[in-house]
């Protein structure tokens, strides 16, 4: 069930400092949508991003949400209006324990007053996060961390959820577990932007696919067109 | 049995006020991977407020205790809006925050050379008497000055650890970027990072003076100390800081009764040397620290 746009991209350029990396992105993304930002490494999907929760400032553009301007304010503010992002390598609190990760996660008044609901939904969800509460972030296994980074991401609740390469530098096997995860928040209808390397393993996952080629939005459409016309990923994904 | 109780006490004070000028700088250089070389200036700023306020002004002692706490606060919060939060955003921010705070430091310690004068003055927070332990007598002065950093040091790691704004403060020095992904306002963490170790460093100045006395540049030696002691326990790691300063205390306290006085420091820094050579990130530092 896909809703209103929710979050909208316009004429974007960002970078850092002087040399652009993103010239001109224009996208949008509707409410309890899955959309995968596609492309390869380099081509500006971190940076998609880094400058949609507001780490980094853009030079040209637009962002809302919910109709909302959010580009130019802010992190925390940014946050507050609802934007969650999981960033790439995880970032978590190293010497705080699994548990005090998650409690950042609820930080901000609003998610604090849903702290015990959410803590359980992201047990449910993550069970190995409540076996590993009270262990240091830095002790865990790679698997883990991931884990941990979206259970946080989550904690903070938020209208969108952005996921900047959950894949990256994981055995097969936990990669499997953690896609079986983001299904099942797709399934429960949380608006959600992934952003990955690999076309075959959004397939039957994503709603629309976006991809990214030297800073621009080469193509959009639905995952299954994508599927169906394999010159677009050999140009565009190498194969 | 007599001199290991004298060496128990002395270090205990040593370690007490090193433990007090220690935390602030250690909570600055995490947070904000600044390291400030005015705080041994606003170290010395808060032991002449507390002159001020009580010997001057007729203020009770409380007064000139929590005038100086203030007072260590407001040029906390001053050096941010002056010139952190705009050299914050320079790539070279963490040298360039040397060069800024030396200074500032070197301005503020001729205002108070202009105010107050060269010589020294006497700290008015003062204890006289004592007590005997066994056959140990233990000055008033020393004992408040042992509890005082006892107190102050439990409320900061309650702080720390369990207040949601001291669980921001540590979030912000592990990952800054994570952090304001959390939605925390890391320009909010360093005002009262900034705050918070001036005034710290205003009390470790009423101490320190208390023992002592009040000159303009009477924060230098104690700043010294406080920054080998933040590098023995790793930089940035504010509570393997307050051990090592009481540890250090103690070494020092035993070198000064062993070797006479003069000779405290030299043995104090052989010991941080060879602890450098055998761990060059501190006894309890990482090599992977982040560098905000």
């Amino acid at each position: 069930m896909t809703g209103g746009p929710l979050l909208e991209v316009e004429e974007l350029a960002s970078g850092y400092g002087s040399q652009l990396v993103l010239h001109d992105i224009s996208l949008s993304v509707r409410e309890g949508e899955l959309a995968v930002v596609l492309g390869p490494n380099g081509h500006g999907k971190t940076t998609l991003l880094r400058t949609i929760s507001g780490l980094l400032r853009p030079q040209r553009g637009q962002i809302r949400l919910a109709g909302q301007r959010v580009d130019g304010q802010r992190v925390h503010r940014i946050v507050a209006a609802g934007v969650v992002h999981v960033p790439q390598g995880d970032l978590l609190f190293p010497d705080m324990t699994v548990l005090e990760n998650l409690q950042m996660g609820a930080h901000l008044p609003a998610a604090r007053k849903e702290y015990q609901q959410r803590l359980q939904m992201v047990h449910d969800l993550l069970p190995r996060l409540a076996e590993r509460a009270n262990q240091q972030a830095r002790t865990l296994s790679g698997g883990e961390r991931r884990m941990v980074g979206i259970g946080r991401g989550l904690m903070t609740g938020g209208r969108i959820l952005m996921l900047d390469e959950p894949s990256l530098g994981l055995a097969p096997v936990i990669i499997e577990q953690i896609y079986e995860v983001i299904g099942r928040l797709r399934d429960e209808g949380i608006t959600i932007v992934l952003v990955e390397e690999n076309a075959e393993r959004i397939a039957e996952l994503a709603d629309e696919v976006h991809l990214l080629d030297h800073g621009h939005i080469a193509w959009h459409g639905p995952a299954v067109d994508l599927m169906s016309r394999p010159e677009l990923r050999a140009t565009y994904l190498g194969g | 049995m007599d001199t290991l109780n004298q060496i128990l006490v002395t270090g205990l004070t040593l370690g007490a006020m090193y433990a007090m000028s220690t935390v602030g700088l250690s909570l600055v250089w995490g947070a904000l991977g600044m390291l400030n070389l005015a705080h041994g200036v606003i170290l010395a700023i808060g032991g002449y407020t507390a002159y001020w306020v009580i010997a001057q002004m007729g203020f009770p002692l409380v007064v000139g205790l929590f005038g100086a706490m203030a007072m260590g606060a407001l040029l906390g919060v001053v050096m941010y809006f002056g010139i952190v939060r705009q050299m914050l955003k320079s790539k070279d921010f963490e040298t360039n925050i040397i060069i800024a705070t030396i200074g500032i430091a070197i301005a503020l310690e001729n205002l108070l050379l202009r105010g107050f004068g060269g010589s020294a003055i006497p700290q008015p927070i003062q204890f006289s008497g004592g007590f005997w332990i066994g056959m140990v007598y233990v000055p008033w002065q020393n004992a408040i000055i042992l509890i005082t950093a006892v107190v102050f040091m439990g409320l900061l790691a309650w702080f720390l650890q369990k207040s949601r704004h001291g669980r921001a403060i540590r979030a912000t020095a592990q990952n800054r970027d994570a952090a304001r992904l959390m939605g925390v306002d890391t320009g909010n963490v360093y005002i009262q990072v900034l705050a918070l170790a001036g005034a710290l460093a205003a009390i470790s100045g009423i101490m320190l003076s208390s023992m002592t006395t009040l000159t303009p540049g009477m924060g230098a030696d104690p700043m010294i100390k406080a920054f080998i002691i933040c590098v023995v326990a790793g930089l940035g790691n504010v509570g393997a800081a307050a051990i090592a300063a009481f540890a250090l205390g103690m070494i020092e306290a035993g070198a000064q009764f062993q070797f006479g006085s003069h000779l405290g420091f030299p043995t104090l820094l052989v010991i941080v040397i060879a602890v450098l050579i055998w761990r060059p990130y501190g006894l309890f530092g990482r090599e992977e620290v982040e560098r905000l």
